[in-house]
């Protein structure tokens, strides 16, 4: 991987990560689109694409509310879709496996990290208070400069430790698997979705919605059928 | 400035807003986002000089207001900002409009976490893995951001301009009949959506062999109802972490 690689995958995590909170919301963050963008700076949009896809379905789990603290997914899952895109299009449950721990405890870290942003922000707002109870609108501009700035470097250092720990993690766990590959692939998807489902249950368990989930898992059910069919 | 139709500095107010959340503390939560965003339109207030109500000691005034605790979801906050400015620049007194930002604080919070975080997040989400499951690539991320924003950015444009306009008034934007059809509709879009998105993806997934489908439709199905089970102890993701971690383990030490 050339240094400017590397540099587009620090970008694309730091700006997945700035998305999360600070600027602009617009859901860049969410894993399948850090995922694929990850995957896609080093050559291997597909891979991402899957990968941040698998990441989604933890990620229905957390819903990014006001103060409580969330996971960031965007910056663990554009490392994990660059990492995903590094074995050039092969398909290693092992290797997947490695990647997903890794991505899954660095979306936690982010998480943390967010917190100490913010804790970091409201330290230079105590430095700016006359300012800002004076209506001082430069203090309010630099205020939010600092917390962007705060955040974007948070992001861009926990896509950079994510890589690389995922990196040798992976290939630690690929060379050193022995039990069949098939044991990898169950555990990735059948936690990811079973995330999902009870995420599903909790979000649209009651009232009219719940028609709506099981008439849609029927559904579900038939087009998986017809997928494996085709 | 006429008050009715033309709302000062919409533009830059607008695209501040998506910077609400970026000086995020757990004192003011939005409060200096929300400061910084109707800074645009407060500034009629400094440009009104020495008329009843204006000139820059109110403008100073308003701005150090509205930078006060403030929490709502984040592209609702743009119905508050746009009502706040307005009953500043119409000159209410000040502990009137600290009622209006307080009294907003949990409707907005709510209705956004409704119609937004818990509907249609999940539904474009949904709409872009079933869309993976039959192989559309990247055409998959390109709807999901192009669907999801476009209610997003919406919804700001929307909430920012009915805020101007009903200024102290703006209570009754919420019982709009277009957002509370939006709110009855939403669930069960994003329901079934989401329902039918999740065994889609098990016809998708690259397995090595085709038993493998209905074993890790079990897991899943297990592993759900494990995470029901220790709600309240641990997240499922918490539990997804630790299993993953230990079938690594298991997958090395074999």
């Amino acid at each position: 991987m050339t240094g400017a690689t590397a540099a587009a995958v620090l970008g694309v995590g730091a700006v997945a990560g700035l998305d999360l909170v600070s600027v602009p919301q617009a859901m860049i963050g969410r894993p399948l689109v850090a995922g694929f963008l990850g995957g896609a700076v080093v050559g291997g949009p597909l891979a991402g694409l899957a990968t941040g896809a698998v990441l989604e379905l933890f990620a229905f789990e957390t819903l990014p509310v006001g103060a409580s603290r969330y996971p960031d997914w965007g910056p663990a899952a554009a490392a994990a879709g660059a990492l995903a895109a590094l074995r050039g299009g092969v398909w290693d449950p092992a290797w997947m496996a490695g990647i997903m721990v890794v991505a899954l405890l660095a979306a936690w870290v982010g998480g943390l990290g967010l917190m100490t942003v913010r804790r970091l922000n409201a330290a230079q707002l105590r430095r700016r208070e006359r300012e800002v109870e004076s209506g001082d609108a430069r203090a309010l501009a630099a205020l939010q400069i600092g917390g962007i700035v705060r955040d974007l470097v948070r992001a861009a250092v926990l896509t950079g430790v994510t890589f690389a720990v995922g990196e040798r993690v992976a290939r630690h766990v690929a060379l050193g698997w022995r039990a069949p590959r098939e044991l990898a692939d169950v555990a990735v998807l059948g936690t990811a979705l079973g995330v999902a489902l009870w995420s599903a249950y909790r979000l649209f368990g009651q009232g009219t919605a719940r028609r709506f989930l099981a008439v849609g898992t029927v559904a579900g059910v038939a087009l998986a059928a017809g997928l494996l069919a085709w | 400035m006429t008050r009715a139709d033309g709302m000062p500095g919409f533009r830059s107010a607008l695209a501040r807003l998506f910077t609400i959340q970026a000086a995020f503390t757990y004192e003011r939560m939005l409060g200096v986002g929300f400061a910084f965003a109707a800074e645009p339109m407060l500034r009629a207030l400094d440009r009104s000089g020495g008329s009843p109500g204006g000139g820059p000691e109110a403008f100073r005034a308003a701005l150090a207001r509205q930078s006060h605790f403030f929490n709502a979801h984040p592209y609702l906050a743009a119905l508050a900002v746009g009502a706040a400015a307005r009953a500043e620049t119409d000159g209410a007194p000040p502990e009137r409009i600290e009622r209006l930002r307080a009294a907003l604080i949990g409707p907005l919070g709510s209705l956004g976490d409704r119609l937004i975080w818990a509907g249609w997040l999940p539904a474009c989400a949904a709409v872009a893995l079933l869309m993976v499951a039959f192989g559309a690539r990247a055409w998959a991320v390109a709807v999901f951001l192009v669907l999801y924003n476009v209610v997003h950015v919406w919804l700001r444009v929307w909430g920012l301009r009915r805020g101007w306009r009903a200024g102290i008034g703006v209570a009754g934007a919420l019982a709009s009949p277009g957002l509370q059809r939006s709110l009855e509709l939403v669930a069960p879009v994003a329901a079934l959506l989401v329902g039918a998105a999740l065994p889609a993806l098990l016809g998708w997934y690259p397995f090595r062999e085709r038993w493998e489908v209905p074993v890790a439709a079990a897991a899943a199905v297990l592993f759900a109802e494990a995470a029901r089970l220790l709600q309240g102890r641990a997240t499922g993701l918490v539990v997804a972490t630790l299993t993953l971690a230990v079938v690594v383990g298991v997958g090395v030490l074999w």
